[in-house]
């Protein structure tokens, strides 16, 4: 059963630069799926056009069977069930972490959502004992490294226990650590019932997620939707959206050239 | 991981609203400001790409075109007249249509602005207790004059017709200021801008503040309206003011660590790239013939103006 629906959308930024252009997949419940493409080709303006933070210039978005505008959006009872059902994991978590300390971030979602504190707190100190962060319970955002303020990022977002979470970049500039932490947890949540969408130009992530995919072309148009297997194998699909590439490397002292990505075919 | 998932994600509520409804979310008046603070993005795009345009003035050297703004800038001050000010707005005017400038857009922020800072800011100076003269439009009559620390209040309070003159030259100034400046930006990258200037040996310092200013305004105009969208991800309702004036001051000091960082990081870029306080251009191209024909022709209208 589909949770997500794009119809025909079409993005600009300005009035001026396309970001999209005539778009249309759909997101089943329970789903793992990935928007993948090079830089710049649209992947986080989709998502924000499905956490309706931006609104298409044409075509539509459904979530269930609402449909997503800024007018619905303005509705407070459609907003607190959207916001409560869909969650939204920014790139850049030094934006996303707005409150004095880790604790208060974690509790900002559950408290907009009108749960009593002590639920609140419940979920909070739930969250960051997965997450493994109860130790920066006290600290400013400030004062974390780039994997604790992921964390943090996707810690304040899971204590709304979002029915859709939509993750954006989630493993880049991530020591290999925190990004297999990451990875488990994606996959825990999935199996948990939670609807994946990540946008990533990782295709080692896609591979391991083993998800629904969806390419986006550098002309801001999808080029195929298939399986992650499917997708990974179309050497000549990934070469034209610029996600692979021809590079040199060495064996010892010898060098040869692949016209493939490193990570899913060579693996290493 | 699995085991570790709290009982709480394993619930998942409802999928369908309630009910619809519930009233409307009114948008505050912090995230309208934020909205007009991202709008600094959309003008300086529009700008870059109007100014990328071909045109009469587009096509002009930015030199020729800097020093007569300079030029026309000197000759609006100086005129004491409300005639050869409207012949500076409808030489403007003619300029700006030939250079196939989009005049709705153009005007409709030149008139507003100078409707604010021209009209509305002089208009008091019309008013018979600043501009002696004949009143034409009476608003207060008190019982009698008054006199006091050497002001004379007459019995008749209203607008003269010597203050409507001293009215319609300021905010003649203000328009024929705004529009020159307005009609270079419309039609100059700005990078050119900077170099045109110094050229003009406008110092160094100044114009590396300029320019870093300038990209500042960017790079915190795109972080407020990342923040801006970050927030709205997470909100399930409308804010309190009060609510808002905290994130606000939580985010004015986050962006003032920001921009503390970035500006160590880019003057430890500049000093690693071999800057060492001045600013070197390539070389810069000729002034061609048509520039010359044309700088000429604007200085002979400037100085008709000034003489006129």
């Amino acid at each position: 059963m589909e949770i997500i629906k794009v119809e025909g959308v079409h993005y600009n930024y300005y009035n001026r630069f396309p970001a999209l252009i005539d778009l249309s997949l759909e997101i089943n419940r329970g789903e793992k799926f990935a928007v993948i493409g090079s830089n710049g080709s649209g992947k986080s303006t989709l998502l924000q056009i499905l956490n309706g933070l931006l609104f298409p210039s044409q075509g539509r978005v459904f979530f269930h069977t609402y449909e997503l505008s800024e007018r619905s959006l303005k509705e407070k009872d459609f907003v607190r069930f959207f916001r409560e059902k869909v969650g939204f994991v920014f790139q850049d978590s030094d934006i996303q972490l707005f409150c004095p300390t880790v604790i208060d971030e974690l509790l900002f979602g559950p408290l907009q959502l009108g749960l009593e504190k002590n639920e609140a707190l419940e979920r909070a100190v739930e969250i960051m004992q997965m997450l493994k962060i109860e130790n920066l319970k006290d600290r400013p955002s400030y004062m974390l490294s780039g994997g604790e303020k992921r964390r943090v990022a996707i810690g304040s977002i899971l204590t709304m226990n979002p029915e859709v979470l939509l993750l954006d970049e989630p493993t880049s500039g991530l020591d290999p650590k925190t990004q297999v932490f990451l990875l488990e947890l994606i996959l825990a949540l999935n199996e948990a019932g939670k609807t994946i969408v990540i946008a990533t130009h990782d295709l080692s992530l896609v591979d391991e997620l083993q998800s629904k995919v969806a390419v986006l072309s550098e002309e801001h148009r999808i080029e195929k939707i298939g399986s992650a297997e499917e997708i990974l194998r179309d050497e000549d699909l990934l070469l034209k959206v610029n996600l692979i590439h021809e590079h040199v490397h060495y064996h010892g002292q010898t060098a040869h050239t692949h016209i493939h990505s490193h990570y899913l075919f060579h693996r290493h | 991981m699995k085991n570790n998932i709290p009982p709480f994600l394993l619930n998942t509520p409802s999928s369908l609203p309630s009910k619809r409804g519930g009233g409307k979310i009114n948008t505050s008046y912090i995230d309208k400001g934020i909205e007009s603070f991202a709008g600094i993005l959309k003008e300086g795009y529009t700008q870059w790409e109007l100014a990328s345009k071909t045109g009469f003035f587009y096509e002009l050297d930015t030199r020729i075109k800097v020093v007569f703004w300079l030029f026309f800038i000197i000759v609006i001050s100086f005129k004491k007249e409300i005639l050869p000010e409207l012949g500076i707005f409808f030489t403007i005017f003619a300029l700006s249509l030939l250079s196939r400038v989009n005049l709705i857009n153009f005007y409709r922020k030149i008139f507003l602005l100078g409707f604010i800072f021209g009209f509305l800011i002089s208009l008091p100076s019309s008013l018979n207790v600043i501009t002696h003269g004949k009143v034409l439009f009476p608003i207060i009559t008190l019982s009698k004059p008054y006199d006091f620390w050497g002001y004379h209040i007459p019995e008749v309070i209203g607008f003269t017709g010597e203050g409507f003159s001293v009215v319609a030259l300021l905010t003649l100034r203000v328009l024929n200021s705004l529009s020159i400046s307005f009609l270079i930006l419309y039609t100059t990258p700005f990078p050119e801008i900077i170099k045109a200037l110094k050229i003009l040996k406008v110092p160094d310092t100044f114009l590396v503040i300029i320019s870093l200013a300038y990209k500042y305004i960017f790079i915190f105009a795109r972080i407020v309206a990342d923040m801006h969208l970050a927030k709205k991800s997470r909100l399930a309702g409308a804010v309190n003011r009060s609510d808002a004036r905290n994130w606000v001051a939580g985010r004015i000091a986050f962006i003032f660590r920001k921009t503390q960082l970035k500006c160590d990081d880019v003057f430890k870029a500049m000093i690693g790239r071999g800057f060492s306080g001045e600013i070197k251009l390539y070389q810069y191209r000729k002034i061609k013939g048509r520039d010359w024909i044309v700088g000429s022709f604007l200085f002979i209208i400037g100085s008709l103006f000034l003489w006129a």
